[in-house]
């Protein structure tokens, strides 16, 4: 029922640039029109969306949860939480499982495109602008073949208050 | 009181038993030069466990040479003494005897007293930095002389200070306190403070060294929260002075010239020796026990001891045939190619004068050896340890995997299910036989973790004893449903709330002898701790029939605390307050209870284990605090349930009934609420779809199922689509990797690999009303009740 693809962890080192992020290997994917790059090391593994157990007085883009090999997982459509694409479940939708320190959570996205190498010479400052996801979320910019790529923080973004998947009030 | 411990003691045997198995290993391993700081504490927790559990079972034999065994040891580890192959020796020697007299409780086998008395004897001396008598030379004749000298150490405590029996049978008693070095000051100070509870002398034990003499009847836990205020508790040795531990000294002494003749004389002289012995009870064992070698060494012992039987010696072989490759063995061999009798004329003398080292060693292992094969071989069996210890999180993964064996076994049944059963009928015959052990092997494996309620009860007559003395009340302590099992990780920790339980009974709820005679009640009151199965859970009770809740105290107090209450709450809730932090009407704070500490605490421990606690009480009469506790917290029996096109899973121990009501059955109050009348009651009814917001097409509770629920002493009716079926399903967190949602307690992984949540049927009923509802239902009130009147109306 699933097609899980087991990403293999080859990260390379972290220089700092004064970037807040760190060169090496990001997970790209669509949202809507703009693509998106997170740590390929928070990556678990990709799969299909099915099954998903609906949970009582959650908000919207909280899908529910699901039995990744006996563990209950939640999943979040981020095309719902920032208002982006086409919300559709079918074959080709995709869920990135991440494991954020131990915990797991499912991100529903509109694709999953590639994992690129980023070094430091891509790298560009966030600017302040207004846009659905926080800028404090994001962590910088980078450029790869004339394609703006937004790199997420989504370790920070996951255990935010506004994504509702932790117990209020723990940090 | 009633209550039979001896169901108790095995596992106190078997423990001691571990214990000083493994105490032994330890001291046989420990180097004396540069004693490892680690094991000689596992040393001295070892003797320490088993003093705690000798005194709860009142052993006192045992509890008594463990606790000098502990007073050296803790010297020894906290570097006050340096580790000297004597001690090593008089340690093993002290395991020996422990194990004697642990052997003497269980299978009712003889402990030579003297033995005992001998080694609480030298370990005393050892601990006293005296010269020790241990270095126990073989010769038979150095040790008899070294008996004698063991008699100045035991007489050391010069005391200025007596007791007459008169005294002691008033319960007084004299300690003798041995300080650490204090100044003269502190001394003075400390000779003060003692004087309060008694009187007291001084007297130096060596130079820097005093020790008090303190002739009082508080206990020695009195004298030590006394002097540390002054000095390191730690430091203190307590002793009580002229009572058994040192009565037994002089006759290990006279014991000595006894033996002293048998040594001087030869073969001839040993028959003198039995004869003399014989009229002897005490020494009487010590003969016995010289049997065990001379059997082993020459068949001329048979002749002496034939008026023991014929039986006895042919066992005597059986057992003894394994003791050969031990070690000591080749030298009882040797012994026995010696002249026999005066082997065992020297054997005897050590064995009198006992004052142990390498060579009684042996010589006791045969005085076990001959204990043993006095009783059948069955009883020589049973002492082997039935039981294995495995670390938990063994167990706890053999769990975990049959939890997912079992969730494939029910995917296989039920894809099994949709096959014809003509065609496949012994492939579905199979997976009956699969299903069937699936649930066996899982009632195993969950038994693995269960224990007897005993191991927590049997903690409490002592302690309801000693606190009813210290309180000067009378009670009587009963227990019921001991046998009840329940998983051990929720055993251990139930132990702390229920102490403070009972402690607050005693304190608080029987009273003194006097008021209960006024009161027309017998004096002395009843205490019943008991345990029950109910369903799912467990129950234990904790009753008293003392003087029960006061309402209108409690409500006072709740209010000058500043907590919301009125005069309309009920019972229930007005008892509930107790559990509020800070919260004590207890006129005196005792040391006892009474510092408002601890209700709340026990409250919050029994709901962090997925518990209740409930009270019921009546003014005059008594009062009953009920705790409620799952059986274990891995696996739940369940009622699966449809709503819309999701599976919900309800406990199925909360579940009363279930019904299809009929229409002239729902009522509502003030045109809202909806009720069911089910059997006199009225009940609210919840409608899940509606407090989860889940779109499903029947909304109205005649076309669904109602279950009726309660917990907490509540009932209502949840309303849902269908009933599916029961089956037990393993409990997953959903914290693990979300959070805490409200009504859901978890959720579980059904045989299709689809989630279902698990209802939490209390905060859903909670969720369902706020305000308390009373049985009968008319109290009910329906503010929080949700919007779904009007969809089940229409």
């Amino acid at each position: 029922m699933s097609t899980s693809t087991e990403m293999s962890n080859s990260l390379s080192g972290n220089a700092g640039n004064g970037l807040k992020t760190a060169a090496g290997e990001y997970l790209t994917f669509v949202l809507g029109s703009e693509q998106y790059g997170i740590e390929i090391l928070k990556v678990q593994e990709i799969r299909g969306y099915d099954a998903v157990t609906q949970i009582a007085n959650m908000p919207s883009f909280i899908k529910g949860v699901i039995n990744l090999r006996g563990k209950i997982v939640p999943i979040v459509d981020l095309r719902i939480k920032f208002n982006l694409g086409k919300v559709e479940y079918n074959e080709f939708t995709v869920v990135i499982i991440l494991n954020l320190n131990g915990r797991i959570v499912g991100i529903v996205v509109d694709g999953v495109s590639d994992v690129r190498e980023l070094r430091e010479e891509h790298l560009r400052e966030v600017p302040s602008l207004v846009t659905r996801i926080d800028t404090k979320y994001i962590v910088g910019l980078a450029t790869i073949e004339q394609e703006m790529l937004i790199l997420v923080d989504i370790d920070k973004l996951m255990t935010s208050d506004e994504m509702q998947l932790m117990e209020a009030a723990v940090h | 009181m009633t209550v039979d411990m001896s169901q108790f003691y095995e596992v106190f045997f078997d423990e001691a038993e571990e214990l000083l198995a493994e105490a032994e290993h330890l001291l046989l391993g420990i180097d004396v030069e540069s004693p490892d700081v680690e094991q000689l504490n596992a040393i001295f927790r070892a003797a320490h466990s088993i003093k705690g559990g000798a005194a709860t079972f009142g052993f006192m034999d045992m509890t008594e040479i463990t606790h000098v065994l502990e007073n050296l040891l803790d010297k020894i580890r906290k570097n006050e003494m340096a580790l000297t192959t004597e001690h090593v020796d008089a340690f093993l020697a002290a395991k020996d005897v422990i194990k004697m007299q642990v052997d003497g409780h269980r299978h009712g086998s003889d402990v030579n007293a003297e033995q005992v008395s001998d080694v609480a004897m030298m370990l005393k001396s050892l601990s006293e930095g005296k010269a020790a008598v241990v270095a126990a030379p073989v010769e038979a004749a150095a040790s008899v002389e070294a008996a004698p000298a063991a008699a100045p150490a035991a007489e050391v405590a010069k005391p200025a200070l007596t007791i007459t029996d008169e005294e002691k049978a008033k319960g007084m008693t004299l300690y003798d306190v041995g300080l650490p070095t204090v100044t003269e000051k502190d001394l003075a100070n400390l000779k003060d403070e003692l004087a309060l509870l008694g009187e007291v002398a001084v007297y130096q034990r060596s130079e820097n060294v005093h020790a008090v003499l303190v002739k009082t009847d508080s206990s020695a836990d009195d004298i030590v929260s006394i002097c540390s205020f002054i000095v390191d508790a730690d430091a203190l040795v307590i002793q009580v002075a002229g009572d058994t531990t040192s009565a037994p000294a002089p006759a290990a002494v006279e014991t000595a010239p006894v033996a002293a003749p048998v040594e001087a004389a030869p073969a001839p002289a040993a028959d003198a020796g039995y004869g003399f012995f014989d009229n002897d009870p005490i020494i009487k064992t010590d003969a016995k026990a010289d049997d065990g070698k001379v059997q082993v060494a020459e068949e001329m012992g048979y002749g002496l001891f034939a008026s023991n039987g014929q039986d006895q010696q042919e066992e005597g072989y059986g057992f003894f045939a394994p003791f050969k490759p031990h070690p000591d063995a080749p030298k009882a061999q040797m012994i026995g190619d010696d002249n026999a009798a005066a082997a065992m004329a020297k054997a005897k003398a050590e064995a009198a004068a006992t004052p142990v080292a390498a060579a009684p060693q042996e010589e006791r292992r045969q005085q076990q050896g001959r204990r043993e094969t006095d009783k059948p071989a069955a009883a020589a069996q049973s002492a082997e340890s039935t039981s294995i210890r495995v670390g938990i999180e063994k167990v706890d993964q053999l769990i975990n995997l049959v939890g997912e064996l079992v969730i494939t076994q029910a995917m296989i049944e039920q894809r099994v299910n949709a096959l014809d059963p003509v065609d496949n009928e012994a492939l579905i015959n199979s997976v009956g036989q699969l299903t069937r052990n699936t649930r066996d092997l899982q009632e195993s494996v969950m038994s693995i973790r269960m224990m007897p309620m005993d191991f927590v009860f049997s903690r409490f007559p002592r302690m309801v004893r000693d606190l009813a003395g210290k309180l000067g009340k009378k009670v009587e302590f009963v227990t019921s449903g001991a046998t009840t099992e329940l998983d051990k990780s929720l055993i251990e920790r139930i132990v702390d709330p229920l102490t403070h339980l009972v402690r607050n009974s005693v304190d608080h709820g029987i009273e003194k002898p006097e008021v209960r005679r006024e009161m027309g009640k017998p004096e002395s009151g009843t205490l019943t701790l008991s345990a029950a199965h109910k369903g799912g859970s467990i129950v234990i009770e904790v009753t008293d029939d003392g003087g029960g809740l006061n309402r209108d105290k409690i409500l006072a107090k709740a209010a000058s605390n500043g907590l919301p209450v009125n005069e309309s709450m009920t019972d229930n809730e007005v008892f509930s307050l107790i559990f509020a932090p800070g919260f004590s009407t207890a006129e005196v704070v005792t040391d006892v209870s009474g510092r408002g500490v601890g209700m709340d605490v026990v409250k919050r421990n029994i709901t962090s284990m997925g518990g209740h606690i409930e009270i019921r009480s009546a003014l005059g009469y008594g009062t009953t605090i009920s705790i409620s506790l799952p059986l274990t917290l891995a696996i739940l029996d369940g009622m699966s349930v449809s709503l819309g096109k999701s599976i919900y899973v309800v406990p199925l121990n909360l579940i009363v009934e279930t019904l299809q009501p009929r229409a002239e059955d729902l009522k509502t109050v003030t045109g809202e609420g909806l009720m069911v009348h089910v059997r006199g009651e009225y009940l609210p009814i919840i409608a899940l779809h509606a407090l989860f917001n889940h779109p499903t097409e029947i909304t109205t509770p005649t076309d669904g199922v109602l279950l009726i629920l309660e917990a907490d002493g509540k009932k209502s009716a949840l309303f849902v689509d269908r009933l599916v079926g029961q089956q037990q399903v393993v409990i997953k967190s959903l914290e693990t990797n979300f959070k805490r949602i409200p009504g859901v307690s978890g959720a579980t992984i059904m045989g299709d690999g689809s989630v279902a949540l698990i209802l939490d049927v209390p905060a859903i009923i909670q969720m369902g009303q706020t305000t308390n509802y009373v049985t009968g239902g008319m109290a009910f009130s329906n503010q929080n009740y949700l919007t779904s009147q009007n969809t089940i109306n229409a």
